[in-house]
Formats: structure tokens, sequence, C-alpha cells
């Protein structure tokens, strides 16, 4: 049964219907990446790799999940066919977590192919083991704590969306730059912490773009707990609301 | 297998069922009720997707809500049209099997006993995208089916189905029902829960209004006075000839002049009569109605009386 809802969500998010667009910002990254030098003169290829990844490829990933991990359940509950999972004799917490688990992993899936291409990109198809390594695992624990934010944000408001997408780009962008402690209210700042990338410089605009003007003092460590605890205690509390209260069509619910 | 104690739910100030006190149990019950009586909104309870405002509603001895203890023992057949388009029929209802517990193997053995029993096994291979809506429904009771339930709830059941389809389901209905399974098929088309039950529930404005046997509506209904248009070239001769049967109350020729409009109490002995004193006589007749026979009539009649 887990296993069933598990692939049916692991499927349905990856159709190549959906996926298309993610591979098309994948290979316009890469465009980027390769003349990358243009944008950032004089700096070294890790610099180039940090400032790209965190730029686009962490963004992408903040978007993604955005999009497919806040529909989690929304999307059941527009289309209606909502109806045929509730009245199965599936507990609905585990109808939440097993979707939930299914899609944060696509949203890695696809976040991690971007920076495999922008790192091929950057050092013309060779890559950099180290750099890509840590921003794996920083892209994966990034999509499961997006998506416990985001499918969350999905069960408690309508239009989510709209919220969502506000926060991946708002949000996620402008807090990591704030002065003070104010970066620590940001998922992208814990992630930049375990992914370690090299500073922009001197170069303030780049600093900028790339969430790294603010006062970021976090070790990689404190970005792997923080993060681990605040994707749990989300995803538990978004599995007892989806218990908790009713869920129906949307237009039937008014 | 279903009670309800002074069940009311409420959507903020607008009230979906008042008050319901029922019991439902094996064989099939019709929830019969015009657009917006609250049909919908009482099955929903039942199959716990919405929480009783006040009251208390039990299946199994259960509380429904999010509860798949309940939902093991129940198959549901949704009103609505929606699925996963892309999906074909047969991996819709096999992924439905999967959610029901049931291991690949089972699963799939089961789809192909649920797709052959609702006549699909041809077309199950296709997009549900490009089904007709008699093959949705077809596909709908198919997942309704796949766990063998003890209860089956059917809201809306036969829109869209061809009337060769309607008869196959109606048999397969009655095979269930004489199998010991409950059967709550909800409907707005008195005449199509005739042919499937005699026992109804009849809500009307969110309040259950009568419950029992249909006889006993009917009686009721039939000893109200029917209107009856009968489409004509020549209406004085027709009125002429139904002037002298009985059970007619009144008479009228519409303004055009072309139908007879006659109000008639015990339609059914009307009827008998009626093709002695017409048919024979070589009167043509280009149209028959009963203009009120239907379920808007039936709840007036029943507020009024």
């Amino acid at each position: 049964m887990e296993l069933a809802i598990f692939n049916q969500a692991f499927r349905e998010n990856l159709r190549f219907k959906r996926v298309i667009p993610w591979i098309v910002l994948g290979v316009i990254c890469t465009l980027f990446a390769m003349n990358w030098e243009t944008f950032q003169p004089g700096s070294d290829k890790a610099q180039q790799y940090g400032s790209v990844s965190s730029i686009f490829v962490f963004h992408i990933l903040a978007l993604t999940s955005a999009i497919l991990t806040s529909t989690i359940m929304t999307q059941e509950v527009e289309q209606k066919t909502i109806v045929y999972l509730l009245t199965r004799p599936v507990p609905r917490w585990k109808l939440l977590i097993f979707r939930y688990l299914a899609c944060s992993l696509v949203v890695a899936i696809l976040a991690i192919i971007d920076a495999v291409m922008v790192n091929a990109g950057v050092y013309s198809g060779i890559g950099s083991a180290a750099n890509l390594g840590r921003d794996i695992a920083a892209l994966t624990v990034g999509a499961f704590a997006y998506g416990a934010f985001f499918m969350l944000i999905g069960l408690l408001f309508n239009r989510a969306m709209i919220v969502c997408l506000l926060f991946a780009f708002g949000w996620e962008s402008a807090v990591p730059n704030m002065p003070g402690q104010m970066c620590y209210l940001s998922i992208n700042s814990y992630l930049q912490a375990i992914a370690q990338h090299p500073s922009a410089g001197g170069n303030k605009p780049m600093g900028l773009l790339s969430s790294s003007a603010g006062d970021n003092t976090l070790s990689s460590g404190t970005g792997y707990i923080a993060m681990i605890i605040f994707s749990v205690v989300l995803v538990v509390f978004g599995a007892w609301w989806f218990t908790s209260f009713e869920y129906l069509p949307r237009e039937d619910a008014e | 297998m279903i009670t309800a104690v002074n069940v009311s739910r409420w959507y903020g100030q607008v009230i979906g069922v008042n008050d319901i006190n029922c019991e439902i149990g094996p064989g099939i019950t019709a929830l019969l009720g015009m657009n917006g009586a609250g049909k919908t909104t009482l099955i929903r309870l039942i199959t716990g997707q919405l929480r009783p405002t006040t009251g208390e509603l039990r299946v199994f001895g259960l509380e429904p809500f999010a509860n798949p203890e309940v939902y093991r023992r129940m198959g549901y057949c949704p009103e609505i049209d929606n699925f996963y388009e892309h999906y074909n029929g047969r991996e819709f209802v096999r992924y439905l099997a999967r959610l029901d517990g049931m291991n690949a193997k089972e699963a799939a053995r089961r789809t192909d006993e649920v797709i052959d029993m609702v006549g699909m096994t041809e077309r199950a291979g296709k997009k549900i995208a490009g089904y007709s809506k008699g093959m949705r429904q077809r596909i709908k009771l198919a997942q309704a089916m796949l766990h063998d339930p003890d209860l089956i709830l059917l809201d809306e059941p036969l829109n869209g189905l061809d009337p060769v389809g309607r008869r196959e389901f109606m048999d397969l209905l009655g095979d269930l029902a004489n199998r010991g399974k409950a059967i709550l098929v909800s409907s707005h088309i008195l005449f199509e829960v005739e042919q499937m039950t005699r026992s109804l529930l009849l809500l009307h404005r969110g309040r259950l209004l009568a419950t029992g046997d249909l006889g006993i509506i009917r009686s009721l209904i039939d000893k109200h006075p029917h209107q009856i248009r009968i489409d004509t070239d020549e209406p004085r001769r027709a009125a002429e000839l139904l002037a002298g049967l009985p059970n007619i109350v009144s008479m009228k020729f519409d303004r055009a002049g072309d139908s007879i409009q006659l109000e008639v109490r015990e339609p059914s002995a009307f009827y008998d009569a009626l093709q002695d004193a017409i048919l024979d006589k070589n009167l043509a007749i280009r149209g028959f109605s009963s203009p009120d026979n239907n379920l808007e009539s039936v709840f007036k009649y029943l507020v009024e009386s």
C-alpha cells in the first residue's frame, strides 16, 4: 500500500510533460555556466560554480518544490480525485507522508540534474566532485525541507501556490542577505551553509544575487540538524492536520 | 449498518442536512431527492468525508470520519466525473486496489474481475480521457466493488448509462443485495429508483421527508390529481371521447388548439381505460406526456399532504 502511494506520486511527478520545463531550465543554466566568466571576470572555476549554483540551481530548487510539493494534496482536491483517496482503507497520514517523500525525491532529482549540468558547464564537461558532492547533499536536504514547508502551506491555505512562489523568490532571495540574525529565518541560508560555496569575493552584486551578502556564520553540521528537525516537525504537523480536517473538492466546500 | 441520530451538517450559514434520523440495513435503499436536497452531503457524511455539525452518525458501529476500519468494508461510487485522465481504466482501478491493501498480483486479478463485472474488459486499456460518460460511470462502479465491501454507496450511479447498461447495472445491484450487501443509491429520478428498490429515504431541503416503502408514497401520490397532456389535431373529438372516462377531474384545451390537458385521479386506472376510449376509435394522437410525473411533483404532493 505504502509503495503504491509512493510509486504513483513519484511517477506522476516524473511524467515527461511535467519534467520538460525543468530540463529546459537546466539547459539555460548550463549555457549561463559555460559563459559565466563574462559576468564574474577574474574569478576561479570554484567561485563561478558557486555563484551559478547559488543563483540558479538553489532558486530552481525552491521553485520546483513550490510548484510540485504545494500541490501534493491540493491538486487532488482541485481535480476532485481526492474523493477516491480519502475513502480507501489507508490512513490519511500515510497518504500524505508517502506522497511527500515521493514528491520531494523528484524535486531533489531535478535539482541535482541541474547541478550536474551546471558543474559540467563551468568545468567544461569534466566537473568537480567536491563541489558537486556538497551541492547534492544540500539540494537533497533542501528538497525535503522546502517540501515539508510548501506541503504544509498547501494544506493550510487555498491558492497556496502564490504564497509558496512569493516565499521561494521573495523571502528566500531577500532574507539571507539581511544583516544580523535575520538570515536564520531562511531555508536557503541553511542550505548555503551545507553547500559551503566559496564567497563571491568583493563582488557585492554577485553576493546579493547568490544570497550570500548576509551575516551567515552557520556551520555545515548546524545546517543539517536544523533542516532535519524543521522537516520532521512540519511533516508531523501536516500529517496531523490532514488527518483531522475535512478535504473536499473546492467548489463543493465553499 | 448505518445509524444516524439527529444528524445535521451546516456549511457556514447554509444547511446541508438537518436533523436526520435513520437506519439503513442490508438490501437496496434509495436516497431520493431533488438537486440540492442534501443527498450528496448525507453520502459524504456516511463516507466520512465530512463530520456532522451535530448529532451522531455510525457506520458498522464506528465513527466514519477518516476511519480506515470503516473504509475496509465500504465501497463508494462518487457523483463526480473526475479521474486521472492520463491513466487507462485498468491502471486507475488497479491503483485503487493497491490502496485497498492488495498486493500487486491480487490487485491485478481483482481489477480484471470487477472490470469484467461492469462490462469494460474490452475498453479498460484505453485512456480515461477518451471515455464516454457511460464508460466513466462503469469504471467508477468497478472501483467501488474492488474489495467486495459489505456496504456500497452509489451517488447518482445511473447518470450517463445507456438503457442496456442500466439494466445490467440494476441486475448487478440486485445480485449484490441478494448476497446480503447494503446498497445505498442516491438519485433524483423516481422512475429509475422504482426499478431498483421499494425502500426509500426521501430528502427534501436537507430534511428527511419520508422513509419506508415506495408503494405507500406512490399511493399517496396517486390520490392527488395528475396532469396529462395529449397532443392531437382533433382536440374537440378527443375531449368528447374522454369525457366519459372515470377519474377525470378537469379538462381544458390549450390556446394553440392542438392539445388537451387533463387532470386525473388514479392515473393507472385512467391509462387502462384510455386505450378503449381513444386508440380503438382511430383518433390520431401526436404526443402524450405527463408533465408532473417527476420528483418535484412528488415532493410538492408530499409537502402539501
